[in-house]
């Protein structure tokens, strides 16, 4: 496969005249990525009478700019009313909802929708520069690697403990106990799934999702008028363009943070079977593990919004590259846009770049033109998306609830999985009440079952050696970094300490 | 395409969404078309223990759209694919009615495989299969930047160390394939579950592990693997795969053919025995779906290979089916986790 800068311009302007698809695309990927349980993958298949009608080349760039925006759209309500329409936007809220109570929603929306922006083109050009050796990534990245980076994002839980270490511990380990729920991943042997058939694959991530954060939320804001703080609410007095102007300034003059969060999520999109909600976690423990103000994560701090936000945006041309260098996709949507090229005839792998440039180098051209083009649609529209957070909360909660519960109902279609939501949500609503933060609870429940996975494999290869988890460099140099980035924030706090020691005695 | 004003204007992309968006709502509504037949007189819904999107969805819309033909009613399929395919096939022995408008489409290899790990909560002989609609035989492959380039290498490599083999799932037949042939020439063979063909093509690609053993069209005309042997009896496809050897003729073997992708249509003995002649009519109109030649142009359709597929009749399904099961419970323990060496 050989980089070439006249295909490259020729295919860019090319996949703009697919401007008419790709705008429809956008609005309907952003609704679809705004509801809980949808996603592009499931879009796809049931509009798939329509985009099989399509040709190759069509087709491709609706599904393409679908995915594009429906991971942009999935955050939209994550920020607005604490419902991370998929396991991408898990990290979304810990930041991002915060800033929406305290009234500053509309800048949230902005820095949400600049950094997925930037972060998703950014590393769409990157993605088609560095092909060949992006997709030697995951040659080396086995799951012995995958371990490591599994607890890079579960240290998330320990930085969430040390607000109150007792009780982000427990909640951490009740959502890794959750986790655990469901048939091995060797002997497929059931493990705590109390009978049910429904749990065999483990407790399904949407319910969990939606349980934990909106319906629990929807119990808490209903015992007051709105779930906006008195502040926020004083602050929404004033809406104005100012706000979006404010986001936007916001995220730009942190452009470098969008960046290196986002080149987080290119390269764990890479990695096949690793996805967003890996990603978006990593990148925000490693924002704010290097970051000067770690104690801000968590209060509505803008760089705990722009790392996960970027980071997930990343993953998506990430994942588009084993399907195009080795003809594996490494997502679900990426096999289902697969399944599609197939049914045309097309047999993807990277002699598409040579016979079929426009199918070969198009979805990163349209990755790019689709966020060219989303950046233009739906800035404008932070301003207005962000007034739903005045409607008063006898009306938003039993919409929230309605919302989620179908959201829980849709990727599976089991009535049991609204039950598991209404679950989660009654633990999430014990946990907010008594102090556990729920946070905690879904790293554990998100990140424990793929850590599992990958240890269990590690070990199997081993045929049972421990020691197989140090036994590659690449994985070597990742624990170092990983002690590093714990350290950091200690070693930190340290020297603060000191400084301010030294400070009174100095005066 | 080359230029899109040509070939694919605005209009006709609203035309064309709009007749695709009919065609596709029009196949999708219950109930729509009272045949006049005294069976079926409405839909026959099938329960599928998969997920949408795979080799069972493909096959089954395939011969749906030919046996609706012939026997006049549509065919409605509903994917119940958790725990292994065990959720649909409780869900079918559990609730659908015993009147054979309800039908099972499974994979019967993987399926018998679950119960000798572990009983379904129903007796296995409450439902049987009675129409067999492909035959995929498992096979052992390896990347093409592998240094394993055909099978003697894998046998004499497995002899030097252990070589880790990268599969769906432990309890499957091409999983079987592979410990027989260890068994059989003394290579030692680490399977390594990698929950899902799409993972185990990676895991193969990326070198984490040595080789792969899947269902044999689940790799064909994919530029980054090379199959190098079948567990079947001929290789349906010379031109499409030269390299690979048979192995029971290779090593001298007496394996069954481990098709590891044999999809069939099952019902309940209870329904057979209660409507006899509904049953009758289900197979005799099934049968006639291989003699039609627009199933053929169905499946090439699919790209799947149409030499693997083949009508297999109750009779059939029923042999296959036992000899899946001796072979499984030859390698219960290994599979059960009791036995941790094959």
């Amino acid at each position: 496969m050989e980089f070439s800068i006249e295909i490259f311009a020729e295919q860019f302007a090319r996949t703009f005249s697919y401007w008419w698809v790709i705008l429809p695309s956008i609005l309907l990927g952003l609704i679809v990525g705004a509801i809980p349980g949808f996603s592009a993958a499931n879009t796809i298949i049931i509009l798939l009478p329509l985009t099989l009608a399509m040709d190759p080349e069509t087709g491709l760039v609706f599904m393409v700019a679908l995915y594009a925006s429906s991971r942009l759209g999935a955050g939209i309500p994550a920020i607005l009313v604490n419902i991370p329409g998929t396991a991408g936007a898990a990290a979304t809220p810990l930041d991002g909802y915060p800033m929406t109570q305290q009234g500053r929603g509309q800048q949230a929306l902005t820095i949400s929708f600049t950094s997925s922006v930037l972060g998703g083109l950014l590393t769409t050009i990157i993605a088609l520069l560095a092909m060949p050796w992006l997709s030697q990534v995951a040659y080396y990245l086995h799951s012995v690697e995958m371990i490591v980076i599994m607890i890079f994002g579960i240290s998330l839980i320990a930085s969430i403990a040390a607000r109150d270490t007792l009780k982000g511990l427990i909640a951490g380990f009740l959502g890794l106990m959750i986790g655990y729920i469901g048939a091995d991943v060797i002997y497929e042997t059931p493990r705590g799934t109390m009978g049910f058939l429904e749990l065999y694959d483990g407790v399904p991530l949407i319910p969990a999702l939606v349980g934990l954060f909106a319906i629990s939320e929807a119990f808490s804001v209903i015992e007051g008028d709105s779930i906006l703080t008195k502040l926020g609410r004083e602050a929404m007095q004033t809406g104005g363009w100012g706000a979006t102007i404010e986001g936007l300034r916001e995220t730009l003059s942190r452009w470098w943070h969008v960046v290196w969060t986002a080149m987080i999520g290119l390269v764990i999109g890479v990695v096949p079977g690793a996805g967003a909600a890996i990603a978006a976690f990593v990148a925000y423990q490693q924002s704010r593990a290097f970051s000067k103000t770690p104690e801000k994560y968590g209060t509505g701090h803008i760089e705990g919004l722009i790392a996960p936000e970027s980071a997930n945006n990343g993953v998506t041309s990430g994942t588009l590259i084993p399907l195009l260098v080795i003809g594996v996709p490494g997502g679900a949507t990426a096999a289902i846009m697969a399944v599609v090229l197939q049914y045309h005839g097309v047999t993807v792998g990277p002699e598409l770049f040579a016979t079929r440039p426009e199918l070969g180098y198009g979805p990163f051209t349209t990755m790019a033109v689709t966020y060219i083009l989303m950046i233009f649609t739906i800035l404008p529209l932070a301003r207005y998306m962000s007034r739903v957070t005045v409607v008063r909360t006898v009306f938003m909660a039993p919409i929230i609830i309605s919302f989620t519960l179908v959201g829980a109902f849709v990727p599976r279609e089991y009535v049991f999985d609204m039950y598991l939501a209404l679950v989660f949500g009654v633990i999430g609503y014990v946990a907010r009440k008594t102090g556990y933060h729920v946070a905690a609870i879904l790293i554990g429940v998100i990140l424990g079952p793929l850590l599992e996975q990958y240890f269990l494999r590690a070990m199997r290869i081993s045929q049972g050696d421990v020691l197989v988890v140090f036994s590659s460099t690449i994985g070597n140099i990742l624990w170092v970094a990983l002690v590093v980035s714990l350290c950091v924030p200690a070693f930190t706090a340290w020297r603060r300490r000191a400084a301010q020691e030294r400070t009174p005695a100095a005066q | 395409m080359d230029r899109f004003d040509d070939d694919f204007s605005r209009r006709g992309f609203l035309k064309g969404s709009g007749a695709a968006l009919g065609a596709g709502a029009l196949a999708t509504l219950p109930f729509q078309v009272a045949m006049a037949a005294a069976f079926p007189e409405r839909n026959i819904k099938v329960y599928v223990p998969t997920r949408e999107g795979g080799g069972a969805d493909r096959n089954l819309r395939a011969f749906a759209s030919i046996w609706k033909n012939h026997i006049k009613t549509n065919f409605e399929p509903a994917f119940y694919p958790g725990a292994a395919g065990r959720v649909g096939y409780e869900t079918f022995m559990g609730k659908a009615p015993r009147d054979c408008y309800h039908l099972l489409f499974g994979n019967m290899g993987a399926e018998v495989l679950n119960w000798v790990v572990k009983p379904p909560t129903f007796p296995i002989d409450s439902y049987f299969y009675f129409a067999q609609v492909d035959a995929d035989p498992g096979c052992l492959f390896v990347s093409t930047k592998s240094k394993l380039k055909n099978v003697d290498d894998v046998v004499a490599e497995g002899k030097k160390r252990t070589l880790n083999v990268g599969v769906s799932r432990l309890a499957h037949p091409a999983s079987l394939g592979a410990l027989a042939l260890a068994d059989k020439t003394g290579a030692k063979f680490n399977l390594i579950p990698l929950s899902g063909g799409r993972n185990t093509l990676s895991g193969v690609a990326t070198g984490e592990v040595d080789f792969g053993a899947l269902p044999t069209s689940s790799i064909v005309g994919r530029s980054a693997f090379k199959i190098v042997a079948l567990f079947d009896d001929k290789n349906a496809l010379p031109d499409k795969i030269p390299d690979a050897v048979l192995v029971n003729k290779h090593f001298n073997m007496n394996l069954p053919p481990l098709v590891a992708g044999a999809r069939a249509f099952g019902i309940q003995t209870e329904a057979v025995e209660k409507y006899p002649d509904r049953y009758k009519t289900l197979v005799s109109t099934a049968e006639k779906v291989y003699g039609d030649p627009a199933y053929k142009a169905a499946v090439e359709k699919t790209k799947a290979p149409w030499e693997y597929f083949m009508y297999g009749s109750a009779e059939d399904c029923k042999k296959y089916v036992a000899s899946i099961t001796e072979i499984g419970q030859q390698y219960k323990q290994y599979l059960t986790g009791k036995q941790k060496k094959s």
